[in-house]
């Protein structure tokens, strides 16, 4: 998704932040951290806005406590108006600690209402859809399952190297192989 | 994590007063701000995640009405948030 964001803002008319959440890094994951890491990639590109700098070296002059959460949304905030449009990606919502994803969607609820060139995509499980509705009233849901026609393309693909090296594979096998992955696939 | 900023922050100083070299202290205080902002470091999943994808893999979502609704920004702030679920394994991660 981002890639494709990304084909259509070469021309810079658009700048795509995106993330991964992942219950591995759950403990790095704060919501101040995720906010962080969408404005570094919204800022890092050019150069670093005036209004950043003041409150890192604030920051600094206190001691480097670290900033606040509404610190990071207000820069955040400038950093979208600076820009004509802004899409936030945001993978795998529900590995994201529950009372994280409560602060994330509030603080993606405050974003669309009030930075309007804002696009937001986000995936994850469906148990977290509920939460969602809550949030964005207007949310597009498009629901994603395995694509049979994606599956068996790959698996030609990977079964056509196999068979040049491997003199047991033959169409009995081969036809055997993608039958039984189709059928795992279905229970997605 | 205080004690190595602080640690950097003297360094910095002390380029500034020994060598009045700003402009590699600019660059090397960039590097701090953006190390501050975050320590996620998204584009290293994102280029993994590059490298394994499939060519062709969910570019049916990018034809959907749905998407090209929400892609478009027609659809006003209330059409603002695209939300995919799906599965462990679906692909939510892969689509292109």
């Amino acid at each position: 998704m981002i890639d494709s964001l990304c084909d259509q803002a070469l021309d810079g008319s658009i700048a795509v932040a995106g993330l991964y959440c992942d219950s591995l890094a759950q403990k790095e994951q704060t919501i101040n951290n995720i906010i962080g890491a969408i404005l570094k990639q919204l800022v890092g590109l050019g150069d670093i806005p005036h209004d950043v700098r003041k409150v890192f070296q604030m920051d600094r002059r206190f001691g480097g406590r670290g900033r606040r959460l509404g610190d990071s949304m207000r820069m955040l905030r400038t950093a979208i108006a600076s820009l004509p449009q802004v899409f936030i990606c945001i993978d795998a919502l529900d590995e994201c600690l529950p009372r994280y994803l409560r602060d994330l969607l509030e603080c993606l609820k405050d974003i669309v209402r009030e930075s309007p060139n804002t696009r937001i995509f986000l995936t994850g499980r469906p148990t977290i859809r509920g939460d969602f509705q809550r949030y964005f009233a207007g949310v597009v849901v498009i629901p994603i399952s395995p694509n049979m026609e994606d599956i068996r393309n790959y698996l030609d693909m990977r079964l056509d190297m196999d068979e040049e090296q491997d003199e047991a594979m033959d169409n009995d096998l081969r036809a055997d192989i993608v039958r039984t992955i189709i059928d795992k696939m279905s229970d997605v | 994590m205080a004690e190595t900023t602080n640690t950097l922050s003297f360094n910095n100083d002390n380029l500034n007063a020994h060598h009045g070299n700003i402009i590699s202290c600019s660059f090397d205080e960039d590097a701090q701000i953006l190390r501050w902002l975050s320590p996620l470091e998204p584009n290293n999943r994102h280029q993994s995640v590059r490298t394994d994808r499939f060519a062709g893999v969910g570019d049916w979502l990018l034809e959907t009405s749905e998407f090209r609704e929400w892609r478009g920004s027609e659809g006003g702030a209330d059409k603002a948030v695209l939300f995919c679920p799906g599965n462990p394994g679906a692909g939510k991660t892969y689509i292109r």
